[in-house]
């Protein structure tokens, strides 16, 4: 095999797995087991990617059917899209985990592997593509998979929650398109690399400054920023556990990854305007996320709201635009993944213990003080969150103000200080009613509830990455610095 | 035709709007639909009078239509198709569940 169409892999392991587990709807053990077994393959393909990359130390580009750049559809991995791809995996392999051994009536219907795979196929294909018009297919993948998941959840508010987020989903895709073709009228071309150089060569098309406006309100409805994130909360907690745990850690990131590639390589012209915009709400997002986190009387609600804040954080890292800065928001986004889908996994596990299906915490208090695990875990996973370590949220946390530091930046370091505390406070409240204080009413709880393998890998993880960060921070280091040379990632798709 | 396409371009949205704003999740849901179709019919706009022979047939150079925007429109369709379809067979679970189509009344999430 050529080692640039290992680009492939990711998109289309998932993809064919979906298909064949689609086949396999009679037979609901080997289809979980296939499901697995896709998932995986999927996840050591995207390791093969990333393997490819840095390798090669330059990116890796599959001009798909043998058309040349501008004219066939690229599909790029370079620094930043092959680690966002391998966190997709990590977290999406313990996601099929977590749904195998789940409670949840969910898992046991036959369309929720595949969906699950066409999911995870979705989010791979609209990172790794080099085309805009590629993205928005795939962002419509991504989005009609996740709400079928959701619309089918246990949770009676299931259907009210994913029609929302379908609608406002759809409204965004329909900007997309609106962006996609005032690029088209005003540069003629829709490849990323070769926009990148035209804009570049001519920043003054009047339809240029629409497009950045569009893109911009698409990537923030997609990663739930603030004055955007109003369906978040209800869509992530009405999921399904085990998708859930996906929605508010990897699928938010494609938003993320958008204001990346946006902000670096797309619309370098208008970077500052973009990023004093990001870096304003941002840190409004980091603020509000917070205290309605620290207000809220549901776990998982509670975890959604956590999900506005730390995005806030990211869109902060990616506002002050330093190599530095964009490192630290890479670091930052990997580790956010890992420990979110984790939380959200841990408290699904304590809800499917609890007497009725529900996230109240006067519901579920004290359901999680006899299971040892659990408690161990959320412990961890909440220190995680607040960025104490040994845990990997202290290594993405203090690349941050470093790097915020380093440009004197101390107004901002002040407020994700203070909203850093808060984080602190909400997550240690939950540990406390949920894993410490004595259930009000005891024996209610029942005796078996999802396994807790799927949370333990993660947080394992969590804690290796927290001792051992050096390779992610290189890793993202060099990613950051591939990002602040756009002119690498457009030679390597056009040529010369 | 150009003077024809922009207004009716500017029609559909300025409707589509109007009707996404309605309180009712059925007339908000048409109005999506119209405002598709107006983005549709800007993507043709895109690359519609760049020339007026069909691409792929023996052409004089320069005389050729530009195939993308209407490539693009296909996949466009057909996703928003698929799109609408799935999003009314929702709205048929909603209107079931709530016993209205009054989207102040779909709360159940607030209380």
């Amino acid at each position: 095999m050529n080692p640039s169409q290992l680009v492939l892999l990711p998109i289309l392991i998932p993809l064919t797995g979906g298909v064949v587990a689609l086949l396999l709807r009679s037979r609901p053990r080997l289809q979980r087991f296939w499901s697995l077994g896709a998932m995986t393959g999927a996840l050591a393909g995207s390791l093969a990617l990333f393997a490819e990359v840095w390798e090669r130390g330059a990116p890796v580009v599959c001009q798909v059917g043998g058309w040349p750049a501008p004219f066939g559809i690229a599909l790029v991995g370079d620094g930043l899209s092959a680690l966002f791809v391998v966190m997709t995996f990590i977290v999406m392999v313990t996601g099929v985990i977590y749904a195998m051994g789940s409670r949840d009536v969910v898992v046991r219907y036959p369309a929720f592997h595949p969906l699950f795979l066409s999911l995870a196929a979705g989010l791979a294909g609209a990172i790794l593509t080099g085309d805009l018009f590629t993205m928005y297919v795939f962002a419509e993948l991504l989005v009609i998979s996740g709400t079928m998941l959701t619309a089918a959840s246990d949770d009676p508010f299931g259907v009210e929650a994913a029609y929302k987020y379908y609608y406002m989903s759809l409204t965004a895709s329909f900007f997309m398109l609106l962006a996609i073709g005032c690029l088209y009228a005003a540069y003629g071309t829709l490849n990323m690399a070769d926009l990148a150089r035209r804009i570049a060569a001519d920043p003054s098309q009047p339809l240029l400054l629409p497009a950045v406006g569009l893109l911009t309100a698409v990537f923030m409805i997609k990663s739930a920023v603030f004055p955007f994130h109003f369906w978040q909360p209800d869509f992530h907690s009405a999921a399904p556990t085990a998708v859930s745990a996906m929605l508010s850690s990897v699928v938010v990131k494609f938003g993320v990854y958008g204001f990346f590639r946006m902000t670096t390589l797309l619309f370098v012209v208008h970077a500052p305007t973009i990023r004093s915009l990001l870096l304003v709400l941002g840190a409004a997002g980091i603020l509000f996320g917070g205290l309605s986190a620290a207000g809220t009387r549901n776990l998982k609600r509670m975890l959604a709201y956590s999900t506005i804040a730390q995005v806030g954080f990211i869109l902060v890292g990616i506002g002050w635009g330093t190599r530095m800065a964009l490192a630290a928001a890479v670091v930052f986004a990997v580790n956010h993944s890992m420990i979110k889908a984790a939380m959200l996994m841990l408290a699904g596990a304590v809800v499917s213990r609890a007497p009725v299906k529900s996230a109240a915490y006067n519901v579920i208090d004290g359901i999680g003080r006899p299971i040892f695990g659990a408690k161990l875990l959320f412990f961890l996973g909440g220190m995680g969150l607040a960025g104490i370590p040994p845990t990997n949220g202290f290594i993405g946390k203090m690349l941050l103000f470093r790097s915020g530091a380093a440009e004197d930046r101390f107004g901002m370091l002040v407020i994700i200080g203070a909203a850093g505390t808060l984080t602190l406070v909400y997550t240690m409240r939950a540990f406390q009613r949920v894993f410490w204080t004595p259930a009000s009413e005891e024996g209610l709880a029942k005796p078996v509830g999802d396994r807790l393998l799927a949370p333990a890998l993660l947080i394992g993880l969590v804690v290796l990455l927290g001792l051992w960060a050096e390779p992610l921070v290189r890793c993202a280091g060099d990613a950051a610095q591939w990002m602040t040379t756009p002119m690498v990632y457009v030679q390597a798709v056009l040529g010369g | 035709m150009e003077f024809l396409t922009a207004l009716s371009i500017g029609a559909l949205f300025g409707i589509g709007i109007f009707q996404v704003l309605r309180r009712n999740l059925i007339r908000s849901a048409i109005g999506l639909i119209l405002l598709t179709n107006a983005v549709n019919l800007f993507l043709l706009s895109a690359g519609a009078y760049d020339g007026f022979v069909p691409a792929y047939v023996n052409a004089p150079p320069g005389t050729a239509s530009d195939a993308l925007p209407q490539a693009l429109i296909l996949t466009a369709i057909v996703i928003s198709m698929g799109a609408t379809a799935f999003m009314f067979a929702v709205m048929i679970v909603i209107s079931g569940r709530y016993r209205t189509s009054d989207a102040d009344q779909v709360n159940g999430l607030r209380q």
